[in-house]
């Protein structure tokens, strides 16, 4: 069966839109937006409020396939992508017009970009969702998932996590984000009502929202975390409260024990998990009751799931059905989906005993910055390129900092930020800018990260 | 003595902006720059500057610069 029929399955599944108040059930947003009735490409610029969803469900049962984008992206990314792709439909609240692109208005609130030329490079038609492999640089790589994959994953999700037919699930995470997406498609089978929202939890809309609609459960990541503990929230009783989600990154050792000690007190079952945008969501997931004495485990694959640690490197591999179909860097790599069950995580790993996970280390080049994945050479490149072609290298430290190395004495560290800022909208206090004479090399000549990265840490 | 010009240059520093575009009106999520993270590292160095604590219910209701500075009248810092 496909996702859509098995959404639309859930009779009882109704959408509340915190703006107006008002729900909608799942039945209503069937073919409630004429979409045509052919293949082709859709981008849904997304912000998680109930036009968004309306209009995901709607291509989500059309032949089209849906690159699922962020609706806060720099609208220069926007347009890029929009170059490179060449979209028949456009979704975007945002803006009014759209060159080479006709204004269809589909509903009374929702507004469609059609093009006026149809772009004719066959895509293949497994291919049903491209996710950005990150949300905020705009690069044109995108991940190709099929119905298939975000099936299998959902169904291996509901095996575990306690979504209950009752249940009341806010969108407080951006569906764009294969997290967030996760959460959406899980509970859109199996939950009752869906509160599509774009409000965080320091608004205090969020709150009267947990309260008016008794939300059952809340996700985050790792920063989310730190915030609910700052705001005092494992302090106190949460009536409706049935279960807490994370994924997207280590917890810190503090934060893990105030969570623990608040599951235990109140009996709020904490699920972490493990996953890539690459295996359409979820690969591995923690049980809570395994949460006291393997706090820093990802725990075990999910259900259809299984891991391999490859000999040399330890680089945790993953097997399952909901494995990508390859990248897509222009039109081109839309024509074809490779069917593979085999997905190198790029994560070092290792197994205890019992066959318990932990990731110990990183082989790609990506960083995590408050929860948001950041492509180290992307960064690079963003940089060189608004700065005269200047060389920059770029490391991560625990996750916490952005590095950056350079050897332009007369650079400012204020034009560097104020770049990043702009483009990618990273906050000053996370970047450490340093200016050095010479790249370390490596003994066979490649540039020396480790070494690069203590260069600022001093 | 504490003057708004102190408080709008806390401010710029935790947001990353310039103190010319903070106005009463200003509010949180309304530009890039002010989001959860930096709403939190705001609430740090309101803390650090004016040496008080900013409790819950205050960080929620911080959402304008107009409530911000309620927020402080409340803990008896008036500007002047």
């Amino acid at each position: 069966m496909r996702l859509y029929d098995l959404i639309q399955q859930n009779k009882n599944l109704r959408f509340i839109d915190t703006v107006s108040g008002k729900s909608s059930m799942v039945t209503e947003f069937h073919k409630s937006i004429a979409i045509e009735n052919s293949q082709g490409l859709g981008f849904v610029y997304s912000d998680n409020q109930i036009d968004s969803i309306e209009v995901f469900l709607n291509f989500l049962e059309s032949n089209f396939t849906i690159s699922l984008l962020n609706a806060q992206l720099n609208i220069q990314f926007k347009q890029s992508l929009e170059d490179i792709y060449q979209p028949y439909y456009i979704y975007d609240a945002s803006r009014t017009e759209i060159k080479g692109y006709k204004k269809c208005s589909v509903s009374e609130s929702i507004t469609l970009f059609k093009r006026k030329t149809k772009q004719e490079n066959p895509i293949n038609k497994d291919i049903k969702l491209l996710l950005s492999t990150s949300g905020t640089t705009g690069n044109p790589k995108f991940v190709k998932l099929s119905d298939n994959n975000l099936v299998k994953n959902a169904m291996s999700i509901l095996d575990y996590m306690p979504i209950k037919s009752d249940d009341v699930v806010p969108l407080n995470i951006p569906i764009t984000y294969v997290y967030g997406l996760s959460i959406f498609t899980t509970n859109c089978i199996k939950a009752n009502t869906i509160v599509c929202t774009n409000k965080d939890i320091l608004q205090k809309d969020f709150w009267e929202d947990f309260k008016t609609y008794k939300f059952s459960t809340l996700s985050g990541v790792p920063y989310a975390y730190e915030m609910l503990n700052r705001i005092g929230f494992f302090k106190k009783e949460h009536e409706f409260l049935q279960y807490m989600t994370q994924a997207g990154g280590k917890l810190s050792k503090k934060l893990i024990s105030v969570i623990i000690a608040y599951s235990k007190k109140h009996k709020i079952p904490f699920y972490t998990q493990y996953g890539q945008t690459e295996a359409a969501g979820r690969i591995a997931f923690l049980h809570p009751n395994d949460l006291l004495n393997r706090k820093y485990s990802i725990g075990k694959p999910i259900k259809g799931g299984r891991f391999e640690l490859k000999e040399d490197t330890n680089e945790l591999i993953y097997y399952g059905e909901n494995v990508f179909g390859g990248y897509a860097q222009g039109l081109d790599d839309l024509a074809s989906f490779n069917t593979s069950n085999k997905l190198f995580t790029g994560d070092i790993a290792k197994k205890d005993e019992d066959g318990y996970y932990y990731i110990v280390g990183r082989i790609k080049r990506i960083i995590k910055l408050f929860g948001t994945r950041i492509n180290l050479d992307e960064v690079e490149l963003i940089l060189k390129n608004n700065l005269v072609g200047e060389t920059f290298i770029c490391t991560g430290i625990e996750d916490k900092y952005l590095s950056i190395v350079h050897l332009n004495k007369k650079l400012t560290d204020d034009s560097i930020k104020k770049i990043l800022r702009e483009k990618l909208n990273l906050h000053s206090s996370s970047i450490m800018i340093k200016c050095i004479d010479k790249i370390p090399l490596t003994a066979n000549g490649k540039i020396d990260y480790q070494k690069t990265r203590e260069l600022t840490i001093i | 003595m504490n003057t708004t010009e102190q408080l709008y240059k806390v401010i710029a520093k935790a947001l990353d902006i310039s103190t010319e575009i903070i106005t009463d009106q200003l509010e949180y999520q309304s530009i890039v720059e002010w989001d959860s993270m930096s709403h939190l590292i705001l609430v740090e160095a309101l803390e650090t500057a004016y040496n008080i604590e900013i409790e819950t219910e205050d960080i929620l209701e911080m959402s304008t610069v107009a409530k911000l500075k309620d927020v402080l009248k409340k803990k008896n810092i008036e500007m002047i």
